[in-house]
């Protein structure tokens, strides 16, 4: 046997171990996507395309400000639903699941950290969100578009006489400030923030509970009071200040424990026609990563030593 | 080389392991002050009455739960460490596994957990499908797998990632005769190629043919431990089989045992076959092992 085939053979044996390897993470992210679709999850586009294409028919007596109005409330509405229900029932499902069925003993016990089944589940979940999101924008965008020069067409019809180029640039102008814009992207990406912080949520509340039912309804309770949140604290610290170290402490704990998910509300100004500032933006997809930080880090505290 | 040679494949010290009940003052001793060892090569059965501690014990060797305490490693790799895992294959007790994914894509999923290349997943995938025989089962998702097949994929998947050491809990628990003949021959095939395996089982006689040593285990202790053919022996007892005897050279026989002084006939008769080599042999499953030693 030669020198270098003596070296190749020793190194097929000896794999040397990797503290964190992002192609293990990706492919329990991409697994756990596998598993979702082939839940056939995706068929939730259908319910969501007669909501969005329903709400068109609806209200045909409406002005055309209000038409469109109700056309985009209709669609975040929707979207922020089936984006928090999917990051919190697809947690609750998969993870417990695994640790039932003992799915999990024959991760762990390849060279898998624990760490890295949790963010890789983490991710996926998260991926499922976006795809889905950026498949309901795509509808809803299209038929927004469609909308907004179909109602075009009929303002013009409407004048009598003809419409002139002026009055046609103007009804234009108006109709399409209401139509599809760039702020749309940013009310869906606040969407999608929202939903990983809520698969944050569960996460950590399904490496404890290991139990499907009880991880929903924990992350929904989380998930509801997480809207409340900033009235809770203006309340009991109703200018702001925060009187020594104890409740800036109490306060600290309940932001962690309760996410800020209020502030990622941000589609109803973009509906009335506010404009968002980058530095919103900016400071939201801080918080998401922070949020995500700070759960994963717990949820690896709770299931490093777990006993499975 | 030689160095791995000395190194056992388990080395398991003094491990106990302590389950608190919820609610309650006792608690349950599942593994009691249990030390063993398994050289690496050897095939070791841990045999023991259901409830006795061999799932716990497999479950501290491969870091699933912690030990209460005593100490327990994989080639000289404490169990603590994930990278013990890297040279080990488990298959649990009545595994699941992800029913939505296929057989190629289940053991292509396991491969890129233990780190292995894109070609190196292809090249292991389909011989191991053709190992465990399911090749033709391979593009057909496992949600309509039978136990025995669950039970052959999931030796696959133990087997994915080239383990040194192979761990199978209850390997043929729960699958019919001919299925589990099939896994019997996995597992000396293993042996053949030098992997180490330890394997549990409560039905004694579906391990003694594999086995180079077993050990038994009983309410979390290791009660009796040796080669199996040491440990069933009977030092008084002689067999004799004979084929197409004629009755005179029986009577021969019966007559020198009269005029010794010592010697006893205890039992004379047609031998028994098992009701497992009845049933591999109606059914038409019987493989090449069960006719060599039958
Ligand atoms: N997670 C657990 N919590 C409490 N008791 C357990 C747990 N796992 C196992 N036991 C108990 O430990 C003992 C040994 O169980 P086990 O190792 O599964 O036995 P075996 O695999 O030999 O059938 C049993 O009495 C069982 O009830
Ligand atoms: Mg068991």
């Amino acid at each position: 046997m030669s020198a270098d085939k003596v070296k190749s053979v020793k190194e097929d044996f000896v794999v040397p171990h990797k503290l964190f390897s992002l192609s293990r993470v990706w492919a329990i992210a991409l697994n756990t996507f596998t598993q979702l679709v082939r839940m056939k999850v995706f068929y939730f586009m259908l319910i969501f395309s007669v909501l969005i294409i329903g709400a068109n028919f609806l209200f045909l007596n409406f002005t055309f400000e209000q038409e469109l109005k109700i056309l985009k409330d209709v669609s975040f509405g929707a979207m922020t639903l089936f984006a928090s229900i999917f990051s919190i029932v697809g947690t609750a499902l998969l993870i417990p699941k695994d640790i039932e069925d003992r799915t999990l003993y024959t991760i762990l016990t390849k060279p898998v950290p624990r760490f890295e089944y949790l963010v890789g589940k983490l991710i996926g979940i998260i991926l499922l969100v976006a795809v889905s999101l950026v498949l309901m924008s795509f509808l809803f965008f299209a038929v927004l578009y469609f909308r907004q020069h179909a109602i075009l067409a009929e303002e013009i019809k409407m004048i009598r006489g003809g419409a002139t180029d002026a009055q046609k640039e103007y009804l234009k102008e108006t109709i399409f400030a209401q139509g599809v814009s760039p702020e749309l992207i940013l009310g869906v990406l606040a969407v999608f923030l929202k939903a990983a912080v809520a698969a944050g949520v569960a996460l950590v509340v399904s490496t404890f509970a290991s139990s499907t039912l009880f991880t929903i309804i924990v992350s929904l309770v989380v998930y509801f009071i997480g809207h409340a949140q900033s009235l809770a604290l203006e309340y009991y610290f109703p200018d702001g200040q925060m009187y020594g170290a104890l409740q800036t402490f109490i306060a600290g704990i309940v932001a962690v424990v309760f996410p800020n998910l209020q502030m990622f509300n941000i589609f109803d100004g973009i509906i009335t026609g506010q404009s968002i500032s980058t530095t919103l933006m900016l400071r939201l997809i801080g918080l998401t990563g922070f949020y995500l930080t700070i759960y994963s880090m717990i949820s690896w505290i709770l299931f490093a030593k777990k006993e499975l | 080389m030689m160095a791995e040679e000395i190194i056992p494949a388990v080395q398991i010290n003094n491990l106990t392991k302590i389950f608190p009940v919820p609610f309650r003052k006792e608690k349950v001793i599942a593994v009691n002050d249990l030390s063993l060892c398994v050289e690496a090569g050897e095939v070791y059965g841990l045999i023991g009455p259901n409830g006795s501690g061999k799932s716990t014990t497999m479950k501290v060797l491969l870091g699933l739960i912690s030990a209460t305490s005593g100490s327990s490693a994989v080639f000289g790799l404490s169990s603590s460490e994930t990278a013990s895992r890297g040279s080990v294959g488990f298959l649990p007790e009545n595994p699941y596994f992800y029913k939505y994914l296929t057989g190629a894509e289940t053991l292509s999923f396991y491969g890129k957990l233990c780190g292995l290349s894109r070609r190196k997943i292809k090249e292991r995938t389909s011989e191991l499908l053709s190992l465990v025989d399911l090749e033709n089962a391979k593009d057909r998702r496992l949600g309509g797998y039978s136990k025995g097949m669950l039970q052959r994929i999931g030796l696959a998947q133990a087997l994915v990632g080239d383990p040194r050491l192979v761990v199978l809990d209850e390997p043929t628990a729960g699958v019919d005769p001919a299925g589990s003949r099939k896994i019997r021959d996995l597992i000396i095939e293993l042996k053949q190629r030098g992997i180490s395996v330890i394997l549990s089982s409560h039905l004694l006689e579906q391990v003694q043919e594999v086995c180079d040593r077993v050990g038994i285990i009983f309410e979390g202790k290791l009660v009796k431990e040796g080669k199996l053919e040491e440990l069933i022996e009977i030092e008084s007892q002689t067999e004799i089989i004979l084929e197409h005897a004629e009755p005179k050279i029986l009577d021969q026989i019966n007559e020198l045992v009269q005029a010794s002084e010592e010697t006893r006939v205890l039992r004379s008769g047609k031998p028994k076959t098992t009701l497992e080599r009845l049933f591999l042999k109606e059914t038409g499953a019987e493989s090449e092992d069960v006719r060599k030693d039958s």
